[in-house]
Formats: C-alpha cells, structure tokens, sequence
C-alpha cells in the first residue's frame, strides 16, 4: 500500500512540474491587448496635436526612429556598452560585495558596525555620488563604474552577511558531524544555504545598479550607451530617440526580472519548496 | 504481583563486564559538563553565577552491535551526552574513547548523528543529500552511485531518489537521514529522538525498518528518546537517566529475542516496569533519589525467560 500511495505522489511530482513548462495563451493574448490600447492611446492624444511634434511624436515615428537607430546600429552598440558596463560594474559589486560580507561574518565585531554604515548606504540614493565620481575620477567610463559599483555594492554585502548568519544552525552541525570543514562547508553548505537570501539581494542590487549605470551615463557624458542617447535626444530634441531608449531600458530590465531573476528564483523556490502556498 | 526483576549473579556481572570493556566501541569515563550561566534577575542588583551540573561523573560502555537506548525526563542531560560525543560540545570534563581512540582524535565520521529534524539540507535532492558525506569525503561519482543506490534502496526510497526534501513526507525524511548517515559507514549511529515529531503509526513503520536496518548492518546504535516504550522495543540496554543525579540512574538489560517484534507482548510490561522502577525521576517531590549511583553495572536485568514464569 505504501508503494502505491509512492507512484501516485511521484506522477504528481511529474505532474506540476509539467504544468508550469505549458505557455499560457491567454496571458500572452492580455499583455497584446494592453500594448494595442497603450498605442491606441498614445496615438489619439497625438492627434489631438495638444503638443507639437516635437514634444510628442506618434507611435509611427518612434517606430521609425526606432528602426533607424537599429540601422545604422547606434542603438546595438549603445545596448552593448550599457550591458559591458552593467556586467562589468555589476561583477565587481558581487566579487568585493561577498567577500565583504563574508569578512563581516567571520569577524564579528566588524560585521556590526560595518552593518550599520552599510544600511544607511543601501538607501543612499545613486545619482548623489555622481559629482563626487566626476571630481575624484573623472568624466569617463571608470567615473560611472564607481557609481554603479557603490549603489550596488552594499546590497550584495548586506545580503551575503545576513544570509550566511541566518543559516539554521542545524545545517552547519549536521555538516560539520559528517566531516564538512573550512571550504567544503561553504562550498557545500554555507552557500547554497544562504542562496534564497543571496538571491533576493543580488535582485535588489542589480536593480539599483541598474538605475545608477542609466543616471551616470547620462550626468556622467559617456560616448556611448543607453543614457547618452537620452543626453543628445534632450540637447538635439529628439524625441522619438528618447522614447526609443527610454522603451529599450524598459525591455531590458523587463528581461532581467523576468528571465534572468525570476528563472533563478523559481528554481531556488521549487527546490526548497518556497512555493507551495502559492501554487494552490 | 510478584517482581518482574530479578537481579543477576554477581559471576555472571562480572564476566559481562570485561567482555564489554573489551570490545567497546564507545567507553565514557567519568563524563563531567556544568553549565555556566548567570542570573542578573535578584534584589542585590549583583551578577550571580549559577552552576549548573547537567552530568556527573557518568560511566558507560557499549559494545560493537549493541543497540543502547537513553530515557529520561527532560533537562535529564540526554541532548547533552549526545552533543558530547558528537564531538558538537567539547566543553566536558572526563575521557571518550571511539573504538579505543580517544574523540579528539577520532575520525568525526565515526560517530554520526541522526537529528530530531530538519536536518536535511533543502536544496539538495534526496539522491545529493545521501550523497553529502561522501562528496566531503572526494570518493569518485562510480563508487558513491553504488554506496547510495545501496543505502537508499535499504530505507527503501529508491522512487524518490530525485525528490526535494519538502515533498516528501516526515517518516520519508527520517528514513533519508539515517541513510544518510549510513553511507558514512559510521562505527556508532547517534539518534537524537529522531521519530519524537512523526505520528504514532509512521512511528512503529520506522521503528521496524530501524530493527531491520540495525539486524542488517549490525551498526552500534545509540538512541536518545523520552518514549520508555520505544526505548524497550528497541534496545538491548536501556538507561534511565535522571536530573537528580546528573547522569545514569538505572540500567535495565532487555533480554528480548531478535529479530524482535514489535507487538511482542513482554514490551508493554517491561515498559511499566522500568516506569514502576523510575518513578521518583518523573514526580517532583519525591525525596526516594537514594537508589543513585553512577556505575555502568545493570542492577536488574529483564529476560523474557524469567518474566514468563512469574
């Protein structure tokens, strides 16, 4: 009998996981639905010419603007840089973020203090080190790496440090009892434990990295990438350019919640079984 | 009713003594833990340190293959004793030897604890946390395939090797952490109560499979619980340990067959027995304390031979 009630709980298994790979149709008919009223919109306040054109073009000519800048590849090699510096900026926050943060576990009277500076400096807002990355670096592409690097950086610490100190101490003991020790604990245990608080603070981190990396390109004049689009669409009044960077920076965040975090949180969940209350 | 007990020949005693102290593959000598704490909480407005002695000089001996079961009321220091030779809590008093090596320098593997719960790590498959100890250990993938396949097939949960941890059910838990511990191939299994959080029948499941289990693998195994039946059903000796005393009250050598049963009626009162016998640990103004001593000698021994003629 208990074999049985084994198979059936095991099709279930199979069953929910199948379930979820399934693309939902009518979610995919809603979100076109929203976007064509979006448009809609958008073209009928344009031709109540309220604005000039100027200030307001018409979905047709953003589109068109669009495809120009896909042309003559200003918009691809602006994506580019912006994701280089994104990665590059976001890699540092991570490598110097955990290491911190383990640094602040392993010594405990640092971890305090340093805590508490690096909640109030979680909340600063980004655009505010701007000034001081031009005075002490400079207007260049290291000036809005610092940006990036200290909006983001105390999230990654933050999170590392208290994900690794929530750890169940059970875990560790059971650990420790079966021979872990030194690396092999972390690599085994102390990571993949603190991973759903890792997680949710890498997401908060990328995020503000996200809105440092936009408001340094533009204050800090880089050459190239998303933000300095917007730069030359406001000097030149450009506007379909600005909406068109504007919507690309809109798409890729879209894309980094939605495939990239959320994929990851998903897992994280269905392994742990986070997401149980939700399902049903 | 005439006694159950009947107490052993002093000949026989002894000899059972030194062929335990020869093959002991866990001997405690005179086991000591105090517990400092402070009590800032009195009118002198002073710090007062409070000792606390949670085990007193306790002797014990168990032989390769014994299964030892520990009752006890709480606070008796049973979680103690396990944390000690977990080699969890090394803040004691007094010698352990692990198959004749003092703890210090035994290999941590040796003495395996399998917790009350929760316990298993939920980010790895049922599979990956069987595995855990042996992936410590760097043995190659081939090698800890047939380990796992072998100990999983044991707690019979072979279907559920890809499973998570929260899909699975509190008896199935249970069963992953002892194979778990298993793979190690430790020389002595320490269970901390680990049936004390599953219903009554997952319980008496569990209680065959570990029979089985310990009939295969003849493992030494020591069990803590605060169930006196459980402890009958399963152990060939148990002890009642008592916080009056800091450590071993009584030992109660059950001289039951096995393979046992479970529904073998001699456990029921064997159980009131040993309940009759430990009376006073478990009543609060009891001043009959006075049957302590702290030796590893079992005062009475129970066989099913001497109870059926009774």
């Amino acid at each position: 009998m208990q074999d049985t009630t084994q198979n059936s709980q095991q099709q279930s298994f199979k069953r929910s996981a199948s379930a979820k790979k399934r693309i939902d149709f009518n979610d995919i008919a809603n979100i076109a639905l929203f976007i064509a009223v979006f448009v809609g919109i958008w073209q009928f306040v344009f031709l109540l010419e309220i604005w000039p054109k100027v200030s307001m073009p018409s979905p047709a000519m953003v589109a068109g603007s669009f495809v120009g800048l896909l042309r003559d590849l200003t918009l691809i090699t602006s994506i580019g840089m912006t994701m280089y510096r994104l990665v590059i900026g976001f890699g540092i926050s991570i490598a110097i973020g955990v290491v911190s943060g383990l640094a602040m576990v392993k010594f405990p009277g640092f971890g305090k203090t340093m805590s508490s500076f690096a909640v109030g400096l979680q909340s600063f807002p980004s655009v505010a080190w701007i000034p001081f990355a031009i005075l002490l670096i400079g207007l260049n592409d290291f000036g809005i790496l610092f940006v990036v690097v200290m909006s983001s950086i105390f999230s990654v610490m933050m999170s590392t440090y208290s994900g690794i100190g929530n750890i169940p101490p059970i875990y560790i003991r059971a650990a420790r009892n079966m021979g872990a020790k030194g690396f092999s604990l972390f690599r085994h245990v102390m990571i993949p434990a603190a991973t759903p608080s890792l997680l949710v603070g890498l997401k908060q981190a990328w995020s503000f990295a996200w809105h440092a990396l936009i408001g340094a390109e533009i204050l800090i004049a880089a050459s190239i990438g998303l933000g300095h689009i917007l730069l030359i669409g406001r000097e030149f009044q450009l506007m379909d350019q600005i909406i068109t960077s504007m919507i690309t920076i809109f798409a890729i965040g879209l894309l980094f919640d939605r495939v990239v975090f959320s994929k990851l949180e998903d897992r994280v969940r269905d392994r742990w079984g986070l997401n149980q209350g939700i399902e049903h | 009713m005439a006694t159950f007990i009947v107490c052993i020949l002093a000949s026989i005693e002894v000899q059972r003594t030194t062929n335990l102290e020869e093959k002991a593959v866990l001997k405690l000598n005179n086991i000591s833990k105090v517990y400092h704490g402070s009590n800032s909480n009195n009118n002198s407005g002073f710090q007062v340190l409070i000792e606390n002695i949670v085990l007193d000089n306790l002797n014990l001996q168990i032989k390769q293959g014994e299964f030892i079961t520990i009752v006890g009321p709480s606070g008796c220091g049973k979680s103690t004793l396990l944390n000690i030779l977990a080699g969890i809590d090394t803040s004691y008093r007094g010698e352990i030897f692990v198959d004749g090596r003092p703890i210090s320098e035994s290999i941590i593997t040796d003495h395996i604890v399998i917790f009350q719960e929760g316990a298993l790590f939920p980010w790895l498959t049922v599979y990956e946390n069987i595995e855990f100890g042996l992936k410590i250990a760097n043995l190659s993938r081939d090698k800890r395939r047939e380990i796992v396949m072998h100990y999983i097939d044991m707690v019979q949960l072979t279907n559920f090797a890809h499973a998570f941890v929260h899909q699975l059910s509190g008896g199935m838990k249970q069963r992953v952490a002892i194979a778990r511990a298993l793979v190690l191939n430790p020389k002595i299994l320490l269970m901390d109560e680990p049936f004390a959080a599953l219903d009554v029948q997952t319980r008496r499941v569990l209680y065959d499979q570990l029979l089985q289990i310990h009939q295969k693998t003849k493992k030494t195994i020591l069990f803590v619980t605060h169930n006196i039946n459980e402890a009958v059903a399963l152990g060939d000796r148990v002890i009642v340990m008592s916080p009056k005393v800091a450590g071993i009250k009584k030992e109660f050598v059950i001289e039951l067959p096995r393979p046992r049963q479970l529904d073998y009626p001699l456990i029921n009162s064997i159980t009131k027995e040993i309940i009759e016998e430990s009376r006073d640990l478990y009543l609060s103004n009891s001043s009959s304390a006075n049957n302590s001593n702290n030796s590893t000698r079992p005062e009475h021994v129970l066989t099913a031979a001497t109870i059926s003629t009774n």
